[in-house]
């Protein structure tokens, strides 16, 4: 079976500085496929190259056998690959409701609405309580709900999101991992950019580990050493026991 | 005196109306492209001047030439948009100057086909005298084009809060990127704020032409209130508009009222200068509206 999104040999980068060093992934279709690694690795750039919204340079990237190289991240979108974005941005000045309708701008989610939005506040029972409520004034854990709920409404295939447990309290982050678990289960195939390597371990199908915009770890979630993989991500020398 | 000033306010509610037509124009324009638009001026008054054509020639009234108006605004308006279009590098600079540019020539072309005399609409009807409560004195076409700049004004607010392409405009002055993500062609939108802010134009045109005076100098004062008032509103911000508006109105007639006419123009930028220093995010913006 073709890789549902397949990536090979990327180059982005912004303007004159290169950013993503011969980017390899593959994620397979129902999978989750979590990317770990360091601050400043590129996994945030990675994602918004898949999205359109960062210029690729050089390599290959194909969603269904189809390229998404110079591709409108609105078209993308309408593809079928969505992505919730580091920082959620939500829209501050629309209330609640209206960001989630945001999320069924194309035409395909006009007609379908109202159905997605009851399946979103059955996942996010506040967001219904919140739904007048300005998104600018939620907070850190119910904009990452909502920006999740958006993402949601635009009926994905793909479902791209970047460190949704960033800055929560731990209460939070069990529920978006929940949630996250309650996706995977409904069959949909995820790309987790987390920090929180341990609690996306457990939901992960494939890691990847990125340093210096290179992937340099590839390993099925089974076979991963966590110390192992903490050494590597501090760049330590040395076996898995150096854990310290 | 209190008439009068009862008077100078009542008046500068009526100018409010086609005052905050023209504002919100240049403030959707802004909230999509950052760009602000200094030829929307002279697009109010290429309006105008429609207007004056086709009653001079056909004897139209001024509500006729509207629909006659819209296509040479809309039109012009386009022009600007794909000529900002070609911008490549810091549009929001760059098109200052093009903008700039585009005035003066609109201005000059509006010079040479018409002439440098003060126009207004010659249709009595218009002219003909409303009292309010036995006081409050007004012509007709100020009371109706005040009345048909709020309609427009709640217009636009519910197509903004109510419709899909409305929502996607704000997204877009919102936060471009995330607007992407969502579908949304920022391209799309900014052409149909600059479509919207064109139809805008156009009322407020004909609506200067009819209750008040025209000449080719007007453009360039209409555009810096409706930038005073755009800013007074915190940038887009409708009922803000609406407010600011009333405003600088209001200002102008009490200025003109208890001081001297020659000092109305001032008025504005004293108005301007004044919330600024009390209010740097404007009467209805919030903290960090300005930084944009
Ligand atoms: N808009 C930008 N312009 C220039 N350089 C950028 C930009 N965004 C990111 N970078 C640079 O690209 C590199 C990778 O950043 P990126 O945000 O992709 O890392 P990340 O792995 O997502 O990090 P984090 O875990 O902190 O989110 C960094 O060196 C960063 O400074
Ligand atoms: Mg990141």
């Amino acid at each position: 079976m073709t890789p549902l999104l397949e990536v090979s040999g990327l180059r982005a980068g912004y303007g004159q500085i290169n950013v993503l060093w011969d980017v390899d992934l593959t994620v397979e279709e129902g999978k989750t496929t979590v990317i770990v690694g360091p601050n400043g690795a590129g996994k945030t750039t990675l994602l918004r190259t898949l999205m359109g919204l960062v210029y690729a340079s050089a390599g290959s990237m194909t969603l269904h056998g189809q390229t998404l190289k110079g591709g409108k991240t609105w078209d993308i979108v309408e593809r079928g690959m969505v992505m919730i974005p580091e920082g959620r941005m939500v829209f501050p000045d629309m209330s609640v409701l209206d960001n989630l309708m945001m999320g069924a701008y194309p035409r395909a989610g006009r007609a379908d609405w109202e159905t997605r939005l009851e399946r979103v506040f059955a996942m996010f029972p506040r967001l219904k309580e919140r739904r007048g409520q300005m998104a600018g004034l939620m907070s850190g854990g119910e904009a990452q709900m909502l920006a999740m709920g958006r993402g949601l409404m635009e009926n994905p295939q793909v479902l791209l999101i970047d460190e949704p447990s960033l800055g929560l309290a731990p209460v939070i982050v069990d529920e978006i991992f929940t949630i996250l678990a309650d996706l995977k289960a409904q069959g949909l195939t995820i790309v987790l950019v987390e920090q929180n390597t341990s609690r996306a371990l457990h939901l992960a199908d494939h890691v990847y580990l990125m340093r210096s915009g290179k992937t340099i770890l590839s390993q099925p979630a089974a076979e991963v050493d966590l110390g192992h993989l903490h050494d590597l991500y501090f760049a330590r020398d040395g076996g898995s026991a150096a854990v310290g | 005196m209190l008439e009068l000033i009862l008077q100078a306010l009542y008046s500068g509610l009526l100018a409010g109306g086609y005052y905050a037509m023209i504002a919100l124009g240049l403030a959707l324009v802004f909230g999509t492209m950052r760009i602000i638009n200094l030829a929307h001026g002279e697009l109010v008054l290429l309006a105008a001047y429609v207007a004056f054509e086709m009653e001079r020639s056909f004897g139209w009234t001024p509500l006729a030439s509207i629909p006659v108006a819209l296509v040479v605004v809309g039109l012009t308006a386009l022009v600007i948009y794909l000529l900002i279009g070609r911008i490549r590098q810091d549009r929001e600079l760059n098109s200052l100057i093009l903008t700039f540019g585009i005035a003066i020539v609109l201005t000059n072309l509006i010079l040479m086909i018409w002439s440098a005399d003060i126009r207004s609409t010659s249709n009595s009807w218009f002219m003909d005298g409303v009292v309010l409560g036995d006081t409050l004195f007004s012509m007709r076409g100020e009371v109706i084009f005040c009345v048909i700049g709020v309609l427009l004004l709640a217009a636009t607010y519910w197509w903004l809060n109510h419709t899909w392409q409305g929502r996607a405009l704000r997204a877009v002055a919102s936060n471009r990127d995330a607007a992407k993500l969502m579908g949304v062609n920022p391209a799309r939108i900014e052409a149909l704020s600059f479509l919207v802010s064109g139809v805008l134009a156009t009322f407020a045109g004909v609506a200067v032409y009819t209750a008040s005076v025209v000449f080719p100098a007007v453009g360039h004062n209409l555009t810096i209130k409706a930038f005073v008032i755009t800013v007074l509103a915190g940038m887009g911000s409708v009922p803000g508009v609406l407010l600011g508006a009333v405003l600088i109105g209001v200002g102008e007639t009490l200025t003109t009222t208890l001081a001297k006419p020659s000092l109305q123009e001032l008025t504005g930028m004293v108005i301007f200068l004044l919330i600024l220093f009390l209010r740097p995010s404007g009467l209805f913006g919030r903290k960090g509206m300005v930084k944009k």
